[in-house]
């Protein structure tokens, strides 16, 4: 196997990481809240789950997971509150606006997260790039807000740019070359390293890894056919050394749905509601994209911790919100028991363009029952979220509340295109 | 503490031409008048089609979101945050 050198190109690629995003936002809009310990839950009830504390909480040994009763533990004066989603998401596409005033190429990571590649102007470029990152600094500080830091990463590939942005928090800028490169892995850890968790740090474990140092040194053989077993070792390799593997546009092969229940309970016709509500979440988002799906996915969480799935490829495409719930409901009531539920999700695959769908010979109502569908849209887009809505849904009105995926760069799409 | 209100509220907003910003100066709530100091951040929302402006706006004793519809041109106070932690339920 081809052995390579460390990348010795001119470091173009910059990851700019907004300081628990979340939390600072909140403190920039609440400036009361500033300099506290504050975190952002997905409920503000004792056990509802931390999704980011702020720089403060964080010092405090507060950490995104721990109940909201065991950060109360650690600091009995945190602040909770929950996440406003149009306010976070607004930074969002600032931040984005932003870094597309410097280059052509800007990739939203996450909600907080963009990678900027600024190979396709390198001849372009007048100025050195850490002058760049420090305007950007200067001007989400300025445009978004004086609260917002960020953290800028520059390296070579995606990899090194990320673990750059790492390095210093908050309000870090580090460059990353050829040259500091095996001093930088020498400060860090395996689970530093962007992508490697506990587990991945276990099997390199076993082969005699246990420093980043030691995981450049490793050679291609023993990454790929021992270490990782398939292809992924080669990537990593190449990652390791500065060299871009990481960049690639995934297609979108599915929408999904979940909710947690504040409520837990067994009751089919309660249950039945909620995956109405889900169903019709996915379905807004599926018919905005122009896309039918074939498939469709039910997953139960049970208040025992079991879980239980299944998804079925349908001989007819979906796109109504009916048609969806009628597959989401078939497979629900395919569950072995009926136990009280804690979780359930929804997602529909198999997508393809709803231009090309094929048109159904027997059920002529097929068409109009989608030109309804269209219809119910345009009217919520007009007059707001579930104006209409299906009479299985009433009384349900914020059972179903907005969140944010964590790094789900799919989502994003949607802000963009609303 | 952290409040939620949606009481509608009188206002008072200046519009500086040279910038083309739009700000809130002073509040009328419950036959109480709040100095606005600083705009802490706007944003704009949309519910279905119609716009709607969210301020976060302080006068220095308290934090308040504001909501201004620019279909009606109401303004609404919807929360009050005065630095105290909340409890949580």
């Amino acid at each position: 196997m081809m052995e390579l050198q460390l990348n010795h190109n001119k470091p173009l690629v910059m990851h700019i990481d907004l300081n628990s995003c979340f939390a600072t936002v909140t403190q920039q809009a609440f400036p009361h809240l500033r300099g506290k310990p504050l975190v952002m839950a997905a409920y503000n009830s004792p056990r509802g789950c931390v999704l980011a504390p702020s720089i403060e909480a964080k010092k405090l040994g507060i950490k995104t997971g721990m109940r909201v009763m065991e950060a109360k533990l650690i600091c009995k004066d945190v602040i909770v509150r929950t996440t406003d989603t149009e306010l976070v998401r607004d930074v969002h596409i600032r931040l984005k606006r932003i870094c597309s005033d410097y280059s052509v190429s800007v990739t939203p990571k996450s909600i907080d997260e963009v990678v900027m590649d600024f190979n396709p102007m390198e001849k372009s470029l007048k100025r050195p790039l850490v002058e760049i990152a420090q305007e950007i600094k200067n001007r989400l500080k300025k445009e978004i807000g004086e609260w917002i830091s960020s953290s800028v990463g520059i390296g070579t590939n995606r990899f090194l740019a990320k673990t750059g942005a790492s390095l210093h928090k908050p309000d870090g800028l580090d460059v990353i070359t050829y040259e500091n490169l095996p001093r930088i892995y020498e400060s860090l850890k395996l689970t530093d390293l962007c992508g490697i968790n506990t587990r991945f740090e276990a099997r390199l474990n076993i082969h005699g890894i246990f420093t980043p140092l030691q995981f450049l040194k490793a050679s291609p053989t023993l990454l790929k056919y021992q270490v990782f077993q398939s292809i992924c070792g080669y990537y990593w390799y190449k990652r390791l050394r500065g060299w871009e593997v990481d960049e690639i546009d995934f297609e979108r092969k599915s929408y999904g749905q979940d909710y947690a229940l504040g409520k837990q309970t067994a009751d089919p016709q309660e249950l039945s509601k909620i995956i109405m509500k889900l169903c019709e979440k996915m379905g807004r988002r599926l018919r905005s994209s122009g896309h039918t799906a074939k498939g469709i996915h039910v997953a139960v969480v049970y208040k025992d911790y079991t879980f239980w799935h299944r998804g079925r490829m349908l001989n007819e495409e979906m796109y109504s919100t009916l048609e969806l719930f009628r597959g989401a409901q078939l497979i629900f009531n395919q569950q072995p028991e009926k136990k009280v539920v804690a979780k359930v999700s929804v997602s529909c695959y198999g997508l393809s363009t709803s231009s090309k769908s094929q048109m159904n010979l027997f059920e002529q109502d097929e068409s109009k029952s989608r030109k309804v569908s269209d219809a119910l849209d345009k009217i919520n887009n007009k007059y707001g979220e579930f104006v209409i809505t299906p009479a299985l849904m009433l009384g349900m009105d914020n059972t179903i509340v907005d969140r944010i995926a964590f790094g789900g760069v799919k989502e994003l799409e949607d802000i963009y295109t609303n | 503490m952290q409040e939620s209100i949606n009481e509608k509220v009188s206002m008072i907003t200046k519009y500086d031409r040279s910038t083309g910003l739009v700000s809130p100066v002073k509040m009328r709530w419950q036959g109480r008048d709040y100095e606005i100091k600083s705009v802490s951040y706007h944003h704009v929302v949309k519910d279905g089609k119609k716009l709607l402006h969210i301020f976060h706006v302080t006068d220095d004793a308290s934090d308040f979101r504001l909501r201004l519809d620019t279909e009606t041109l109401h303004w609404t106070l919807e929360e009050i945050y005065d630095g105290a932690a909340t409890e949580s339920q």
